[in-house]
C-alpha cells in the first residue's frame, strides 16, 4: 500500500505517518517543513520496515507542486490512497485579520487541496481501490463566527468530498471525510482547548485513536467520520437548527472564550 | 573541580540538585528547556553563592537534535575546561502528557523525554563519563512497580493512558541504569536510579489537560521540598567508595520490580538503541 500524507510534519499528519507506519504501509510525505519531513522519516524507519520518500512543497504554489510531481513521475511513484491533511487556521474576527493571511487559508485548504487531489488520482495504481481522506471540521458543520473562513473552508471540502464520492464511486475509490473537533496536536492547540474549560475537554478527541478510526472506516468504504459521541450530537443539532441561530450561539460562546484572553 | 551534567535544572528537583552541588564545590552544567527559567536558575544559584560554577544551557531535550545539539555543546565544553573528564551525569529531566502527543520523530513525548533523551544524552557524554570513571543517576519513581514493559507498543499508540505511559518511562529508567551497569561497570562507570518521593514541584502541572493538572495540584501539596531529595543525588555523586546499588530513595538502597531483569534491560536496549540511530557496546561478562 502506497500512501500519500500532506502536512506529514506535524499533528494529525504525523499522527496518520505514525498509523500507516505501524501498519506497514509505505509512505510518501509532503509538508512546507523539510526538516520536519527529515525528522519523522527518521522515526518511522527506526520503528516501521516500511519505506519512507519525503518531498518539500508548499502546495499553495504551482510551481512546487509541479515540482513535486515530476519528482514522483521520475521515480514512477504510484499511489492507493491520499491522505489531505495539509490545512490551516488565523482564528480571530474577519476585519481583525491580515487580508493576506485570510486569503491563506482558502489557497492552502481548498485551492492547494484541489491541486493535489486531482493530481493524485491521475497517479493511481490501475485497477487497485484507491482512498481519499479529506481532513474537514467539525466546524464544518456550522457557521462560525470569529472562525468564519476556516469553517466555511471545511465546509468546501465536505460538501465537495461528498460530490467527488459520487462521482468516483463506480471507479473504486472510497471519499471519507473526517469532521474531528479539537485535537492536542501541538502546544498551542493545547492550551486552546484549555481556554474552553469543560467544552474544550469535553469535545477534544484522542489523536492516536482519530488517526486509527480514520484509516480503518476509510478502507471499510464510509463516507463521514466525526469522532466523539458528544461531538456527534452536535453534528446533528447544526443539521436540524436554524443556521442564524446556530451562528447567534456560537459567536457568544467564541467571545466569551476569547474574551478571557486565552486565544487571540 | 569536579563536574556534573544535570538535566531539568531549571526548576524543581533538577534546580535544587543544581543549587545543593553548586554548594559542594561541583562545576555544574545544566540544561533547562525554557531561556527564562535558564537564566532565573543561574541567578538564583549565583546570587546565592560567589564561588558557584552554575551555567544553564537551553534545550528541548524531547527533541533528538537538541539532545546531540546539547552533547556537543557539553563535550566541547569538557574538552576546554575539563580535561574531557564529566564526574557524573543526572538524567533528571522528565514530563507528564495528558494525551497521546508526539516528537518530531513522531515518538510519545513522555517515553521520548523521560526515557529516550538520557539514554540518547548518556550515550554522546560516554567518553567523558570514562575518562573520569563517572556516575550515571537517574530520577526514577516508586511508580515503575506494578508495570511492564508493552513491546508490542511501546509508544502506548493502541491504548494511551498518561500514568501507563509515566509509570512505564519510570520502569525504562531503572533498566536503562541496570543495562549500562551490565555493559561499564567494568569500565569504572556505575549508574543510579533515585527514587526522590512525593516532592512538591509542578511536573504535572505544565502542559497538562484540565484532570491531570486538577489531581496533580492536590497531591503535590502532601509532597516534600525538592531538597529532600537533592541529598540523595549529591550523595551518589560523592560517596566513596562508589556505591554498588542501583535504587536509592533518602541514600539508602531499596527494592525495585522484579521487572528489572538483565533480558528485559537488553530488549530495551536494542529497542532504544534503534530508535536513536545509535550503538552502545556490549554487554560484558563479569
Amino acid at each position: 500500500m502506497n500512501v500519500m500524507i500532506t502536512g506529514a510534519a506535524g499533528g494529525l499528519g504525523r499522527a496518520f505517518a505514525d498509523e500507516c507506519g505501524s501498519r506497514g504501509y509505505n509512505l510518501f510525505l509532503t509538508d512546507i517543513n523539510d526538516d520536519g519531513l527529515q525528522c519523522i522519516k527518521r522515526g518511522l524507519e527506526r520503528q516501521f520496515n516500511i519505506t519512507v520518500v519525503t518531498k518539500a512543497c508548499d502546495l499553495t504554489n504551482a510551481e512546487s507542486v509541479d515540482n513535486m510531481l515530476d519528482f514522483i513521475d521520475r521515480h514512477e511513484i504510484r499511489f492507493d490512497m491520499l491522505l489531505n491533511v495539509a490545512g490551516l487556521d488565523y482564528e480571530g474576527d474577519f476585519i481583525g485579520r491580515e487580508r493576506e493571511n485570510l486569503v491563506k487559508i482558502v489557497l492552502l485548504n481548498n485551492a492547494a487541496t484541489l491541486r493535489i487531489t486531482h493530481a493524485v488520482l491521475k497517479r493511481r495504481i490501475p485497477g487497485r481501490n484507491f482512498t481519499i481522506v479529506f481532513v474537514s471540521s467539525l466546524a464544518s458543520m456550522f457557521p462560525m463566527p470569529l472562525k468564519a473562513t476556516y469553517a466555511a473552508s471545511k465546509r468546501f471540502l465536505l460538501d465537495f468530498a461528498t460530490s467527488l464520492r459520487q462521482e468516483l464511486k463506480d471507479e473504486n475509490v472510497n471519499v471519507l471525510t473526517l469532521c474531528p473537533g479539537g485535537m492536542v496536536t501541538t502546544q498551542a492547540a493545547m492550551s486552546g482547548i484549555r481556554a474552553q474549560g469543560f467544552w474544550g475537554n469535553a469535545t477534544t478527541s484522542p489523536l492516536e485513536t482519530v488517526a486509527r478510526n480514520t484509516i480503518d472506516r476509510a478502507l471499510a468504504g464510509k463516507s463521514v467520520y466525526v469522532p466523539g459521541k458528544l461531538n456527534q450530537a452536535l453534528a446533528f443539532l447544526g443539521k436540524v437548527i436554524p443556521r442564524s441561530w446556530v451562528a447567534a450561539v456560537v459567536y457568544w460562546r467564541w467571545k466569551e472564550v476569547s474574551g478571557r484572553g486565552l486565544i487571540s | 573541580m569536579k563536574t556534573v551534567v544535570i538535566t531539568g535544572a531549571s526548576s524543581g528537583i533538577g534546580l535544587e540538585i543544581s543549587r545543593l552541588l553548586a554548594r559542594k564545590g561541583f562545576n555544574v552544567l545544566g540544561v533547562g528547556r525554557s531561556e527564562a527559567n535558564c537564566r532565573r536558575a543561574e541567578e538564583m544559584i549565583l546570587s546565592g553563592n560567589a564561588n558557584a560554577k552554575f551555567t544553564c544551557y537551553v534545550a528541548d531535550l524531547m527533541q533528538q537534535r537538541e539532545v546531540v545539539k546539547v552533547a556537543d555543546e557539553t563535550l566541547s565544553y569538557l574538552d576546554g575546561n575539563c580535561n574531557g573528564e564529566l564526574h557524573a551525569l543526572i538524567n533528571n529531566a522528565g514530563c507528564v502528557r495528558s494525551w497521546y502527543m508526539t516528537t518530531e520523530e513522531g515518538y510519545e513525548q513522555q517515553f521520548a523525554l523521560n526515557h529516550l533523551a538520557g539514554f540518547l544524552l548518556t550515550y554522546k557524554l560516554l567518553p567523558a563519563l570514562k575518562k573520569a570513571r563517572g556516575r550515571v543517576i537517574m530520577t526514577g519513581s516508586q511508580s515503575h512497580k506494578g508495570i511492564r514493559i508493552h513491546w508490542n507498543d511501546v509508544m502506548l499508540r493502541r491504548r494511551y493512558n498518561p500514568l501507563t505511559a509515566y509509570k512505564q518511562s519510570k520502569l525504562c529508567n531503572i533498566l536503562f541504569a541496570k543495562g549500562l551497569n551490565d555493559r561499564y561497570a567494568s569500565a569504572g562507570i556505575r549508574a543510579y536510579v533515585v527514587d526522590p518521593g512525593l516532592v512538591n514541584t509542578d511536573i504535572g502541572n505544565k502542559e497538562t489537560g484540565a484532570l491531570v493538572n486538577f489531581i496533580w495540584s492536590l497531591r503535590k501539596r502532601h509532597g516534600v521540598s525538592p531538597e529532600i531529595p537533592a541529598k540523595t543525588y549529591a550523595f551518589l555523586c560523592e560517596q566513596e567508595p562508589t556505591p554498588e546499588g542501583l535504587y536509592y530513595y533518602l541514600c539508602k538502597e531499596k527494592s525495585y520490580s522484579r521487572q528489572v531483569t538483565a533480558e528485559n534491560a537488553n530488549r530495551l536496549f536494542g529497542l532504544s538503541e534503534r530508535l536513536c540511530g545509535i550503538h552502545y557496546g556490549e554487554v560484558q561478562s563479569l
